[in-house]
């Protein structure tokens, strides 16, 4: 049995401890925002957050996680960092297919909270790991810059 | 929201389910009684399968094969030549033979290794050279096509020339990494099997399945789920896994799901075409092109597919965006056991792009032209014919676009600065190159008028919502959102009471595929002239309904086997001017500026258009010199996405765009196809730019650090 | 039905290390390269056929400090806490940048680079010529090996089952005043495994060269390093002859054999890595710095 906070919440499961962190999270769980790309560590579309920290669920294997806190883009979805993200993904047109979106969000909070008002080559490095075949990522870019420069002070360091 | 400026963008009608990833892609769905699916797949390139044998299946376990097919065992596409599962020849490594259902995927996978089967091994054919030597043998060449000038008068032309260029060239692999995984999901029902996921084209997948399953249309229905990027990849080849899902489905009385892992994504599904183009040109004295002959290979792997369809917008781009005197043709769809190629953004154009814009840039150092002066020379313009004997008949602005880009870039003075710097920088060489080009709009030919047929249908609820019914897919390009905004702005009704439902094939009529670059043209143009017939009979709190067929512009008729007449109704048009830092010592290539200027009729929406010029250019660029796919002995080399090398955000930089208007008179407020467009200018620029800072020629695109290090070594050789 | 699979997360080394030595266990650290060696297909777990036992947890495994002018960093340092930490030389940190995306950094530690022993792997250049110590420790106690002793070939390490790597040394970095550079050739600029890595060390005095040190990764079965070459520099004077550069580079020619693979080709590798040892013998860049 693993325990561990899914969200904010205590969870637990029988599933081995080799289990992938991104099944558990979609198939145990029904958590659909997590996506899988490629399953080895080459796409973010998995991502999500390992105690505040930006990682790949599909190299996760889930004895390694046993009582840390995860987080997942359901859980980041009511906060205030999230509504700026949504609404200057939408003004910057970072949006096409959608598949990469949620990793690129969590990629986007990830990067936007360890460092409010990153350069333009820090945004890059910090959504390096997230592949986007559909918009060449200039857009998304645009987008994190319009995050910072309106969040301030949400992005402070925590 | 109510549209005053159809370019003005507005929120996409998808966007809080794509943010939040609440909407679900195929793999995301899970309905009752659902089993997997998995393919056993060939392991060899060619030959006989002698036996299968099937390892003991654990209860609630099924092998499903060719005998399961109820109608005939092909997949309908074009030609009759590819099974849905292969029960005699294998052609190709990765060819589906078997699948295997059943609930849980571990036990599927280790069952996967069980089964085991003896083939007569048969002498394949790997290479797209191999195939040119063997070309007149049976079955390498699936089609063929020549036209121009003939060839006598070449050959005379040739006779009294001051001399004769020729050069080969040759494009890779491009593979799509759209970033959902291909899915495909059969709903068992008693009465209908409803088969759903991701993919470009309902009524191929339909048709597809009223062939294999040999049942009515009202049996099987085609729904589209939210699709994560198609590119082309989710033309064609989601037909035959739809017949894969929907058989075993018939077969075991479960709803059949299909996903595939990323590396057999990369391995067997279509990727864009490799080529081989021959050029043949005659020059005079002055360098002045007398006559150009122009023969392109394309390898169609193991299968017909559509080859024979890019085949021919390879062939009709063969001679780029200029007037060549005494121009020649022909081209082959060759056959090699490798996996068959298929549509690919650009669909046989970025090829042809590629080629010749390498070669008359290199015609142009010959005769001691700047590249872009000399390719201005020959630019066709309004009122020319086109090399299969059509017309240019709109306005072209390509002048005005390239004027206004070197002003821009300051491309002269850029070009001198770094000519001068060059040599004091013994690492890094700076480079800067051009590309021109256009993409015909639509399916080639009549295609629209006697292939697809579109129709299109609004429907008008009590409450005066207004739904599009249409059979297009949104993968990504934002058609949910222009061509809502289209119908909204024509009816004058705010913006979000127009809805676009996920296409399905029991509610929507067949208004064709999503391809080809024809959506918001010609879907949007009939959507437009259904939502004017149905304002003028407009009554509120009425259902209400409007149908329009496709209506033919006048043209010059396109005769395919003559290959003569107007190949496609409209034009859109590009410049690229792009700049590069090259590491001497690596070979490595740094993108430092990128431009870009087009034409496309009138932009639906300036946001979403630019989404489509960054994210083609970004495949564009890569394309020429980035992404790198081989195959050994049949054998994909690239299984991951690393190793193949799409851009991260790191490769790429930020792009200074622009966008003509020039109102076309067919197209939803004169809206052309703008999707495919932006793609096919990158590579040939990206190649002019290389080949600026190492003043060296290439005949081969990816330009990868490995060719530019083999290059500069030769290079060095000859110098020594 | 998955195997039944046996996992071990103790609180610490201790408990970990007599399980390994009652048990031969795959021991994951970051697993970033585990998952994948092993990864399965598509909604399954990977494939492993021992016991696991996670160690990235353990605090022991995650300490950087400095003893006298030795740097000693746990095996279990992530990239990016290596990142944040002073004390870790600054080429270090340009290669730890150049490897993967954060995401991957936030996971993978430095003592899992080396027990994988990729020729591909990026810090190993510069821990070769930083001539890295491993310290290994079991039940029986510690021994200290050196790098280059301790990777044998393509994920082949000298560990015995029941062994843990738990730090690695680099011998007196923080007091040379050494130039160090290291360079990653990809085929992009995120997320790429090396074609070619390359690491180059001089120490200088007045323009004499005292030491010299070069690695190349990426060009054959492990680092490619030669003591018996970099002597051949030491006493020399800076600019360098071009005949002692041609000397040296025609040494390396003969020892550096690279092969084809997905990646790239052996007859690139060869050029580019000799091209960067060219380069780096050529520059004056490091005695302006
Ligand atoms: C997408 C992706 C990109 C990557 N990019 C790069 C890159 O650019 N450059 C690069 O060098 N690498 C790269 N890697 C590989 C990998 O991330 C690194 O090698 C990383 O350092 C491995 O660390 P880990 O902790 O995840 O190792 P693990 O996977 O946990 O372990 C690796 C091996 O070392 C053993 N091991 C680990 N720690 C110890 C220990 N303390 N004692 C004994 N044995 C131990 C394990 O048993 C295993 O055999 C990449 C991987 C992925 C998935
Ligand atoms: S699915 Fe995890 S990184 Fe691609
Ligand atoms: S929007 Fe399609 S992959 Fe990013």
């Amino acid at each position: 049995m693993i325990k561990f906070t899914l969200n904010g919440r205590i969870v637990e499961t029988d599933a081995p401890p080799t289990a992938r962190l991104l099944d558990l999270i979609r198939d145990e769980f029904e958590l659909i925002g997590t996506k899988e790309g490629c399953g080895e560590g080459e796409c973010g579309a998995c991502s999500v957050f390992v105690n505040n920290l930006l990682q790949n669920s599909c190299l996760i294997p889930i004895g390694a996680i046993a009582g840390a806190d995860i987080q997942t883009i359901e859980g980041i979805m009511e906060t205030e960092q999230f509504k700026l993200l949504d609404e200057s993904y939408s003004n910057a047109g970072g949006v096409q297919c959608g598949y990469c979106i949620p990793g690129m969000i969590m990629a986007s909070a990830a990067l936007l909270s360890n460092n409010p008002h990153p350069t333009e080559a820090e945004i890059r490095d910090g959504i390096s790991g997230n592949l986007c075949r559909c918009t060449g990522y200039n857009m998304i870019v645009d987008a994190i810059n319009l995050a910072a420069k309106k969040g301030d002070g949400l992005w402070q360091k925590k | 929201m109510s549209l005053k400026d159809i370019s003005t963008s507005v929120p996409k009608k998808d966007h809080k389910g794509k943010v939040s990833g609440q909407l679900p892609y195929i793999s995301d769905v899970k309905v009752e009684n659902m089993v997997y699916g998995v393919l056993v797949r060939s392991p060899i390139a060619y030959g006989k399968i002698k036996s299968i044998q099937l390892p003991t299946l654990p209860e609630g376990y099924e092998a499903v094969g060719a005998e399961h097919i109820s109608g005939p065992n092909y997949v309908k596409i074009i030609q009759e030549d590819q099974p849905i599962f292969a029960n005699e020849w294998v052609n190709y490594i990765g060819e589906p033979i078997l699948m295997l259902v059943g609930k849980d995927l571990n036990t599927l996978y280790r069952l996967l290794d069980e089964v085991k089967i003896d083939f007569e091994e048969h002498q394949a054919v790997y290479t797209l050279d191999e195939a040119i030597q063997q070309k007149s043998a049976t079955g390498i060449t699936m089609a063929s096509y020549e036209f121009g000038e003939s060839l006598e008068n070449i050959s005379a032309i040739e006779q009294g020339a001051h001399q004769i260029i020729e050069e080969e060239y040759d494009t890779g692999y491009q593979e799509h990494v759209y970033l959902e995984p291909q899915g495909m999901l059969a709903i068992y029902r008693e009465d209908e099997i409803v088969v759903q996921g991701s993919m470009q084209c309902l009524y191929y997948i339909k048709n597809a399945l009223i062939s294999a399953l040999d049942c009515g249309a009202d049996e099987v229905r085609v729904v589209q789920s939210p699709t994560g990027g198609g590119f082309g990849g989710k033309e064609e080849f989601p037909s035959m896994m739809a017949c894969h899902v929907a058989v075993a489905a018939k077969a075991v009385k479960k709803s059949v799901m299909l996903v595939f892992d990323r590396s057999e994504d990369m391995v067997v599904t279509t990727k864009r075409h490799p080529a081989k183009l021959n050029y043949r040109t005659a020059l005079d004295k002055e360098g002045n092109i007398l006559s150009m002959c122009v023969d392109i290979y394309l390898d169609g792997g193991a299968n017909a597919g559509l080859s024979q369809v890019v085949l021919q917008r390879a062939l009709i781009n063969s001679a780029g965006v200029y007037k060549i005197p005494h121009f020649h043709a022909k081209g082959y769809v060759l056959k090699t056991n490798t996996v068959p190629n298929g549509a690919f953004r650009g669909f046989g154009a970025p090829q042809s792009f590629a080629g010749i814009e390498s070669h008359i840039g290199h015609l142009s150092k010959l005769g001691n032209f700047d590249p872009l002066e000399y390719k201005r020379k020959y630019l066709v313009k309004q009122g020319d014919p086109t090399i299969t004997k059509g017309i240019f008949r709109d306005p072209i602005l390509v002048e005005d676009m390239i004027e206004d880009l070197l002003t821009a870039s300051q491309y002269k003075t850029k070009k001198a600065e770094f000519q001068h710097n060059n040599p004091q920088n013994l690492r890094y060489k700076k480079g800067i190159g051009t590309s021109l080009f256009l993409h015909g709009c639509g399916f080639t030919g009549s295609g629209e008028r006697d292939h697809i047929k579109a129709t299109v249908k609004l429907l008008k609820s009590k409450d005066d919502l207004v739904s599009l019914k249409i059979s297009n897919s949104d993968m990504g390009q934002g058609i949910y959102t222009t061509l809502s905004k289209i119908v909204a702005k024509e009816l004058d009704l705010p913006y979000e009471r127009v809805l676009y439902p996920d296409p399905d094939t029991k509610e929507v009529p067949d208004s064709g595929p999503t391809v080809a670059s024809r959506t918001t043209m010609i879907v949007g143009k009939l959507l437009e002239r259904a939502a004017k017939k149905l304002k003028t009979q407009w009554q509120s709190g009425v259902e209400q309904e409007a149908v329009e067929h496709y209506v033919h512009r006048e043209m010059i008729p396109w005769d395919e086997k003559t290959f003569t007449g107007d190949a496609y109704p409209a034009y859109s048009w590009g410049v690229n001017i792009v700049e590069v830092e090259v590491d001497t010592l690596t070979g490595n290539v740094k993108l430092e500026k990128v431009y870009g200027n087009y034409e496309v009729g009138k932009v639906i929406d300036e946001r979403i258009m630019k989404g489509q010029i960054d994210g083609g250019l970004a495949q564009g660029l890569a394309y020429g010199y980035l992404e790198k796919m081989t195959s050994k002995e049949g054998r994909i080399q690239q299984k991951s996405i690393s190793d193949y090398g799409p851009p991260t955000a790191m490769d790429v930089v930020s792009i200074d765009s622009k966008v003509f208007d020039n109102p076309y008179a067919d197209g939803p407020y004169g809206a052309k196809g703008a999707g495919e467009l932006t793609l096919i200018g990158g590579a040939p620029a990206v190649q002019a730019a290389i080949e600026d800072a190492l003043q060296t020629s290439f005949q081969q695109i990816p330009i990868t650090p490995e060719v530019i290090i083999e290059s500069l070594w030769r290079k060095e050789g000859e110098g020594d | 039905m998955a195997e039944k699979i046996t996992a071990y997360r103790f609180d610490c080394l201790e408990q970990t290390l007599s399980q390994l030595n009652k048990e031969d266990c795959a021991i994951i650290a970051g697993g970033t390269d585990v998952m994948v060696l092993h990864k399965s297909r598509r909604g399954v777990p990977p494939k492993i056929l021992k016991s696991v036992v996670f160690i990235d947890h353990l605090s022991e495994l995650k300490q950087v400090n400095q003893n006298q002018k030795d740097l000693h960093i746990g095996a279990c340092c992530t990239y990016s806490e290596l990142l944040e930490h002073a004390l870790i030389p600054v080429a270090l940190k340009n290669a730890i940048k150049s490897i993967a995306a954060p995401a991957i950094r936030n996971r993978g530690t430095l003592g899992g680079n080396i027990c994988n022993a990729s020729p591909a792997g990026d810090t190993l250049p510069l821990l070769y010529v930083y001539n890295a110590k491993l310290r290994l420790r079991s039940v029986n106690g510690e021994r200290i090996v050196a790098i280059n002793d301790f990777i044998q070939g393509p994920r082949r390490v000298q560990r015995d089952p029941n062994e843990i790597v738990t730090e690695i040394i680099l011998p007196s970095v923080l007091e040379e005043d050494a130039h160090v550079v290291f360079e990653k050739v990809g085929n992009r600029n995120a997320d790429a495994i090396a074609k070619v890595g390359f690491a180059g060390y001089i120490r200088i005095n007045d323009a004499r060269i005292e030491d010299v040190r070069f690695a190349f990764g990426a060009v054959g079965p492990t680092m490619v390093r030669s003591l018996n070459i970099e002597k051949k520099l030491v006493g020399k004077t800076l600019p360098l002859a071009d005949s002692d550069i041609a000397e040296i580079v025609a040494d390396f020619d003969k020892i550096i054999r690279p092969i084809d693979d997905q990646r790239s080709t052996a007859v690139y590798r060869k050029i580019v890595a000799l091209n960067l040892l060219r380069y780096f013998l050529s520059l004056k860049q490091y005695q302006t710095k």
